[in-house]
This record gives structure tokens, C-alpha cells and sequence, in this order.
């Protein structure tokens, strides 16, 4: 070799070796390199030429267009303590009852309620959050506003949070793939539901009946007296799924044509069975879908009620009704998501079902009218929605304490420690002192409870 | 109990002491100011008698083991660093432990209250030591040598036990941390693509090390510091050098858990008014927390003890109680070209420095495969295939930020970014 060796050289002759390829001396920069072997001139000539090539590097230029930064957000910071709580929660760094995921939720609201913002460093991991447990989405995307809404854009794991520009939604939904489409529609349902609700008329005609149905099932989210000339037309669908679709959102408007003609069906049905369902009956959504324990005839008169205006009776009717009525107007309460009906429903006989749908104050009167505290009392206990005032929190503590129901504490863990005031801390604690040590379930699950409480607390007062 | 494990005269017995805490295993534990003792049950019928004296400290067991300290006195110690109440506090110590310890008391009062040092052993440690590391190097020449022969493309055509073995021969001839550079090669040359060159340059330096080791009598004292971080031969604390007071902004950290559970932290302090950069090395056993937690964002006002070497060099805190305020970020951030030129002239000091730190200024993350970190004038860093690019990007939002990283081998290893005026850790 003679003159400069270049690196690519150098790298060629080390790549084969020296004793495929002889090397005498070689030249690196202004140095002549000759050693006393090839191997020592080929390995000082590296030692030096990599120096060079170190030293010298210079980058490459980025010649693209860095894509729009995330929008301000204006609110403030949360405090450090609620960061470091959130932190905890979202890395299950804690044991606490019923799991940290209910506690993030509560900080999650807390922070929306308050208008503060998750410092940014938390944001991939609400993210992740929100990935991961699909019904917090909503508010997750809340939470993370404008910057967690930018990021998502990025990472198509994250689509569920990214805004999609409006100019772009009815192309994406022209184009995209069902469930893309379906995202779409959910999404638009929160905020725009007419438009939402027009996408979904433009393509209806040449959709696939599986389509039809699911686009049809988002109209649960947002629903209104709008929406009804659509699902009036959708109950003449040719295909059986989207009528019942159709029918099962109908249910939900007291206010329209289909209920006012299934109260016209309803009258009488007090006193006696329905007859046959007619055309008519059957074009509202009347099956022969069976009861399970009633007869055919029971059976319509179920459905019929259950979607007949609660408006058409009198809640005084409730304890003299038999009890397939009772069962039909607990399924229209629940439909029509009537608090009046749902209370007298749950005085007259309360379940799990009707107390998960009242107000949280409704349902905590209705437990403390229950004298029996057995496991039937722990599955409404467990059902009630919180929060809880802070009254009946301590006294259902202390009851519990007073009646040794050690299982309905049990059965009811999560609720307590998700939806019980945190002014009940210290019967909790007093409770958990006079334990016996080997009552190891009841103690675990009381200083899970204690845990909770105190975390809530926490989170509580560091957004107010 | 990084510490306590420093003590181990080699992996094994580290390993072995671990295995060896569980408390039924032993009797009649105890630990007052001075002495840790215990019976541990063995091999043999009666239980070893293993007594530490913390004030030095000195081992002592009745076990035949010749390694000093051996397994047993490591995990009594082990087991007394952790503090759970294993080892209860006793004013007086069992008799085989008490009378040991009047033994050592008695010796050294009679070699005087100052154990004089010994000059004479020490030189011969020292030369012994040292003719270990040059058999050590001329046999690493050989391998070199037999490389470059062969070929670099035969040489990634080895199963990984040939760099597994050159890597422990250096290790045996107690040049660990070329040893582990060696090693490390095992699996950059299959994970790299950019696996020749990479090989071709370690090959470089690591005949440039052998070539200084034979005439480190010539060279300066920070290339011998310089070459000495390269074999992995440490100083003693005692001897390292001099000291510089400032307000030193900790600007990056950098914990690793390597294959012993031992966590490492480096710790990265720009000084406000040298504007010289420091690194701090300190380390704890996994799980536990280090001794000196340096935290991101503050500044330490304080006098720290460099390291002889060339720049950015390691040094040591010396103040016990060195005054720590809140910093304001990144106070020297730079565009990409100086921050190079940085780099270069530091790497003409030390053509072994693999990780070099740098401070950028107004450099967007661009995401991508692979992302980037581009400044204001569109020059672009590879940021490296680790880096949790979805934080980074959390963090900045798409807006130019500063951003504190490590450099090495051609890729960003980013540290810290500066968010409002303060510092945030990736």
C-alpha cells in the first residue's frame, strides 16, 4: 500500500486479516506506521485512525419539519404531594383494599374537578393507564389534556386519546377499518352526537348488518329525542340484531312514538296477561323471549312494561303488583334511569341492580333501612354507588363492628374502601384494634380499608 | 452492604456470603460498638466461631477457609449491615469473640499506638502486582494480534465463550476493567450494526493501553490515571488528588445494576464557577439505597477531589456537610457543534473515554427510527435505541428544550431534561 490509508482501507485489510492481505507500512494522517509485525502496525494504524475518526465526527443535518408542538395548558400543576400519590397509584407501589386502580380514578376526578394538570412527567404513564383500563378513558384524556392528547398522536397504542382534527374525521371514517370507525364514533358521541349520529346515516345503506348493529350500539353514549326518527326507520332493518338494538335504545326514551304506543299496549295489562303480540307489537321489539320462571303470556307482559313510560302508572301501584309487573317496571326504572321509580322499587324490595342505579344518598337510606346484616345486605352494600356522607359512613362502620359481620365486610371490601367518607377512618381503626391476631382476613381487609381512607384523604385534601 | 461486599475477595465469595444471612444457620449472634459475632453452622460438627472487628475491619473464623475473609465473616457482616434484628445489640461480647479481640489489643499495642506502615512489604505487593498485570498484557498482545491475523470476520464468527475467557484472563491478571470492555465486545459485535468498525476501533485502544502500560514510566500523570480507569486498577482514596471548591450543579444521574446486584450511580456536577465538569461514582447493593443520594437539580456547594486524569474527569466529594441549595436547571447548555468540539478536545486527552457528557440547548426531539435530538441549526444526534423516547417527548411537548445526556459511541443517552427551570430525570 502507498499514500494515505483511508478508514475503509484499514477496516477491509483488519476484515481478512494479515494473512490474507500483507501489510508493510501504512499511513494515517501525516503518521507512517511500521511496526515491528503487521498485526502491530494494522492495530497501533486502528488506534490511531479511530481517534481521528472520534474526534472528528460531525453530525448529519436533519432537513425535515418537526411536526406542530402540543397546545398551552393553562392549569396549574397538581401539588407535589398529589404527584407523588398519583406515582404511587399508577406504579402499584401500594396495597391497598379493592386495588390502587379505584384510588386513581378518585385522584383522577379530584384533579378534573379541580382543574389541575398531572405534572408532564406523568403523562405516559396515565396513558399506559388508560391503555390498559378502557373505562377511565374518557377521563384520563381529560386529565392529560392538551399535552397527553399531542403525545397520543405519536403512539398508535395511545389512538383512543389523540384528537383527530375535524376536517379529517369524515375522511377517516370513510376509510378506516371498523374498529377505527367505531372509535371514531364513540369518540364524536361524547361531543358532537348529531354529527356523530349523521356519519353513521351516510354509509348506512351499504353496511354489513354486524356494522349496522355495533355503529348503532354507540348511540347509548349521548342519546336523545334526536336520535329517534333514525331508530324508528331502524326498527323496519332487515336484519334482527339491529332491530333489537334499535328497540333496546327506544327503551330508553320515555318521550317517544314507540313508547306511546307500548302504553297503549300496557293499559289493562294490570289485571290481565296480553294476548298474542300482533304485527305491530312485533315491529316494537316484542319477542318470545322467555322470562326465565314465567310463562309465555308473563313474558310479553314484561317486555311490554319495560318499555312503557313509568308516566303511565302511579308508584302507590307498587305493593299491591304482582310480580311480574314489579319485574317489568324495575327493568323501564332501570331504562329510563327514573330516580323516583327506582327509589319506590327499592323500598318495596330492594337488590343489587336497583341499588347500583340510585344516587348515592338514595341508596344509603335504602341500606340503612335493612335491619338483617347478612350476606344479602353485603351485595347491596357492595353495589351502592359512593360517595357516601360521612353519617351513614361512620354508623355503617360502627353496625358492622356492633353485629361481628365479618362477612358482609368481606363481601363489601372494595365498596367500603372506594366509597366510605374518610371521616370513618378512625372506626375502622378503632375496629381493627379490637381484632383478635388471628383473625388474619378480617384484619387484612380492615387495614386495607384504613389504607384507602387515609390515601383518599390525602388526595382529597390536596385538591382543595 | 456495597460496602460490606467490597470486602469479598472475589465474586464466589460474595455469592457464597449471600447465601449464607439466612439467620436459622446461625447461633448466639450479638454486635456491640466494636465486634459483630456469631456461630455459624458448616460442614463440620462444631459451628465456626466468626468474629468481625468493625474498627479496622479484621476477620476472624475458625473455618478452614483460606480466602480471608471468608464466606462466613461476609455474611455475618452482611447480615449486621442490614439491620433487622438478626444480630442484637450486647454489651458483652461471647468469650471466643471478647478474646480475640484482647489478642488483636494487645498486639497492637505492642507494635506501638501507630502501626507503622510497611514501606518494604508494600513495594514488594506492589512489584508483584504489577509483573501479574505485564504477563497479563503480554498475553493479551498475543490475543490482539491473532485477531488482526485471523480477521474480524472470522472473529465474529467465535461462540461467545472466546471473549468470555479472554475477558476472565484479564481479570486474573487483575485487569478488570479491560476485561470487561472485552467481554462487553461478546455482544456488541452481534448487536451492532455497526459491529466492524466498533471492533476495529476497541482494538485500537486496547493495544493503545497495552502500549502504555509498557512505558508507564514515561507518561504523565493523568494519562496514568487515565490508563489506570481503563486496566480497572483503583486508587486508594488516600491518594487521589487535587481539590477544587465551587457550587456544583448536579446536572444528570445514572444508576446500572450490573451482574453482581451491585447498583452504580453516576453522578454528573458542572461547576459554576470553573465550568468544569465532574462525575461522581457511587455505588450500593441492589435494593438498598446509596449512601449518598445526590439529587437532580440541586446544587452542592463544596470542595470535591479529582481523580488525576484527563477531563471530564471523577472526582470525590470531600466536604462531609457541603451546603445543598436549589438549582435552576441546565446553566450550560450548548448547540451540538461546540458540544463536539467539547468532546474532541477531551478525547485528545484520552482516546480510551467512552462516555462523555453534554449539555444541549434548544434541541427538539424528533420521533422516528431512530429519534432524534436535533438543534436550531438542524444538526442531528442518534438518540440511543434505550432511551424512553415517549417520556422525552411527554416532557417536551414538541418545544425545544435542554437536555443533559451522556455520549457514547455515537449515541445520546439522555439524563435529564429541563422543564420551567428545573431539571427532570428520564
Amino acid at each position: 500500500m502507498s499514500g494515505a490509508t483511508t478508514w475503509d482501507d484499514l477496516l477491509g485489510t483488519a476484515l481478512v486479516g494479515t494473512t490474507r492481505r500483507a501489510v508493510d507500512q501504512l499511513t494515517i494522517g501525516t503518521e507512517t506506521i511500521h511496526a515491528d509485525s503487521a498485526e502491530a502496525t494494522v492495530l497501533a494504524a486502528a488506534a490511531l485512525a479511530s481517534g481521528y475518526r472520534r474526534a472528528g465526527w460531525t453530525p448529519p443535518t436533519w432537513r425535515g419539519t418537526p411536526a406542530p408542538p402540543a397546545g398551552p395548558d393553562g392549569r396549574p400543576e397538581c401539588t407535589p404531594a398529589a404527584t407523588q400519590l398519583l406515582e404511587l397509584l399508577l406504579n402499584r407501589g401500594i396495597r391497598v383494599e379493592g386495588g390502587p386502580e379505584l384510588l386513581a380514578v378518585q385522584w383522577l376526578n379530584l384533579a378534573k374537578n379541580a382543574g389541575r394538570r398531572p405534572p408532564y412527567r406523568l403523562i405516559v404513564d396515565l396513558l399506559r393507564f388508560g391503555t390498559v383500563n378502557a373505562a377511565t378513558r374518557a377521563l384520563v384524556r381529560d386529565v392529560v389534556g392538551p399535552r397527553g392528547v399531542w403525545l397520543a398522536q405519536h403512539n398508535p397504542s395511545w389512538s383512543w386519546a389523540a384528537a383527530v382534527p375535524p376536517q379529517d374525521v369524515v375522511e377517516r371514517f370513510a376509510t378506516g377499518t371498523r374498529v377505527e370507525r367505531l372509535g371514531l364514533l364513540t369518540d364524536l358521541r361524547a361531543t358532537e352526537p348529531d354529527f356523530a349520529r349523521t356519519l353513521i346515516e351516510d354509509t348506512w345503506a351499504d353496511e354489513q348488518a354486524a356494522t349496522r348493529a355495533r355503529f348503532l350500539d354507540t348511540l347509548h353514549a349521548g342519546l336523545s329525542a334526536n336520535d329517534e326518527p333514525f331508530l324508528e326507520r331502524a326498527l323496519d332493518d332487515r336484519a334482527a340484531t339491529v332491530r333489537a338494538v334499535a328497540a333496546t335504545l327506544l327503551d330508553r326514551l320515555p318521550g317517544s312514538a314507540r313508547a306511546r304506543r307500548m302504553a297503549e299496549r300496557a293499559k289493562n295489562l294490570l289485571t290481565e296477561l296480553p294476548d298474542e303480540p300482533d304485527q305491530e307489537a312485533r315491529r316494537d321489539g316484542i319477542t318470545d323471549h322467555r322470562e326465565p320462571g314465567y310463562g309465555r303470556a308473563a313474558s310479553w307482559l314484561i317486555q311490554i312494561l319495560a318499555a312503557t313510560p313509568l308516566s303511565t302508572w302511579d308508584t302507590g301501584q307498587i305493593p299491591k303488583a304482582e310480580r311480574e309487573v314489579i319485574i317489568g317496571w324495575t327493568k323501564a326504572a332501570l331504562r329510563q334511569r327514573n330516580q323516583e321509580w327506582l327509589t319506590a322499587l327499592a323500598r318495596h324490595q330492594p337488590s343489587p341492580e336497583l341499588v347500583a342505579a340510585l344516587n348515592p344518598r338514595a341508596a344509603t337510606d335504602i341500606l340503612d333501612q335493612q335491619k338483617k346484616l347478612d350476606a344479602r345486605f353485603g351485595g347491596l352494600l357492595a353495589a351502592a354507588p359512593g360517595p357516601w356522607p360521612a353519617k351513614f359512613s361512620v354508623e355503617i362502620v360502627n353496625r358492622l363492628r356492633a353485629h361481628k359481620a365479618n362477612n358482609v365486610l368481606q363481601l363489601a371490601a372494595t365498596a367500603l374502601a372506594e366509597h366510605l367518607d374518610p371521616q370513618a377512618l378512625a372506626a375502622v381503626e378503632a375496629w381493627l384494634l379490637t381484632v383478635a391476631p388471628d383473625e388474619k382476613a378480617t384484619r387484612r381487609v380492615l387495614r386495607g380499608i384504613a389504607h384507602a381512607l387515609t390515601i383518599r384523604a390525602t388526595i382529597k385534601q390536596e385538591f382543595t | 452492604m456495597a460496602q460490606v461486599l467490597a470486602h469479598a475477595p472475589d465474586t464466589s465469595s460474595a455469592k457464597a456470603a449471600r447465601g449464607l444471612t439466612n439467620p436459622r444457620t446461625w447461633s448466639d449472634l450479638g454486635s456491640n460498638d466494636s465486634l459483630v459475632w456469631g456461630k455459624c453452622q458448616g460442614s463440620a460438627r462444631a459451628p465456626y466461631q466468626v468474629t468481625v472487628d468493625l474498627t479496622e475491619p479484621a476477620f476472624r473464623c475458625t473455618c478452614p477457609s483460606r480466602k480471608l475473609p471468608c464466606k462466613h465473616s461476609l455474611a455475618l457482616l452482611v447480615m449486621w449491615a442490614t439491620n433487622d434484628g438478626a444480630v442484637a445489640d450486647i454489651e458483652a461480647a461471647e468469650p471466643f469473640a471478647a478474646d480475640w479481640a484482647a489478642q488483636r489489643a494487645g498486639r497492637k499495642a505492642a507494635a506501638g499506638t501507630d502501626r507503622a506502615p510497611d514501606p518494604e512489604g508494600q513495594a514488594r505487593r506492589l512489584a508483584e502486582r504489577e509483573s501479574l498485570m505485564s504477563a497479563g498484557m503480554d498475553d493479551f498482545e498475543r490475543w490482539l494480534h491473532d485477531i488482526v491475523r485471523q480477521g474480524l470476520a472470522s472473529a465474529r464468527r467465535q461462540p461467545p465463550s472466546f471473549w468470555d475467557a479472554a475477558g476472565a484472563r484479564l481479570v486474573d491478571a487483575q485487569l478488570s476493567g479491560l476485561g470487561a470492555r472485552v467481554r462487553a465486545m461478546g455482544g456488541d459485535i452481534h448487536a451492532r450494526d455497526d459491529w466492524a468498525p466498533h471492533l476495529l476501533g476497541e482494538l485500537g485502544r486496547w493495544y493503545l493501553a497495552v502500549r502504555a502500560w509498557r512505558r508507564r514510566d514515561d507518561i504523565d500523570d493523568a494519562t496514568m490515571g487515565d490508563l489506570r480507569t481503563v486496566l480497572g486498577w483503583p486508587r486508594r482514596r488516600d491518594d487521589i488528588g487535587d481539590r477544587v471548591a465551587d457550587r456544583w450543579w448536579v446536572v444528570g444521574l445514572s444508576q446500572q445494576e450490573d451482574d453482581n446486584s451491585l447498583l452504580s450511580q453516576r453522578t454528573w456536577l458542572h461547576g459554576e464557577r470553573t465550568g468544569e465538569t465532574v462525575m461522581l461514582l457511587d455505588f450500593a447493593a441492589a435494593g438498598q439505597a446509596l449512601k449518598v443520594a445526590h439529587v437532580l437539580g440541586s446544587i452542592v456547594a463544596g470542595e470535591v477531589a479529582r481523580y488525576p486524569g484527563g477531563g471530564p474527569r471523577r472526582a470525590l466529594l470531600t466536604d462531609e456537610e457541603p451546603k445543598i441549595t436549589q438549582g435552576a436547571g441546565l446553566p450550560h447548555a450548548t448547540d451540538v457543534s461546540p458540544a463536539l468540539d467539547q468532546a474532541a478536545h477531551w478525547l485528545a486527552g484520552n482516546p480510551w473515554l467512552r462516555r462523555i457528557p453534554m449539555a444541549l440547548g434548544d434541541v427538539t426531539v424528533i420521533p422516528g427510527d431512530p429519534p432524534l435530538l436535533v438543534d436550531r441549526h438542524g444538526a442531528a444526534l442518534t438518540l440511543a435505541p434505550e432511551t424512553d423516547i415517549w417520556q422525552l417527548l411527554a416532557l417536551a411537548g414538541g418545544h425545544p428544550v435542554r437536555v443533559f445526556g451522556e455520549w457514547v459511541d455515537e449515541r445520546l443517552h439522555p439524563l435529564s431534561v429541563e422543564i420551567d427551570d428545573r431539571l427532570v430525570s428520564l
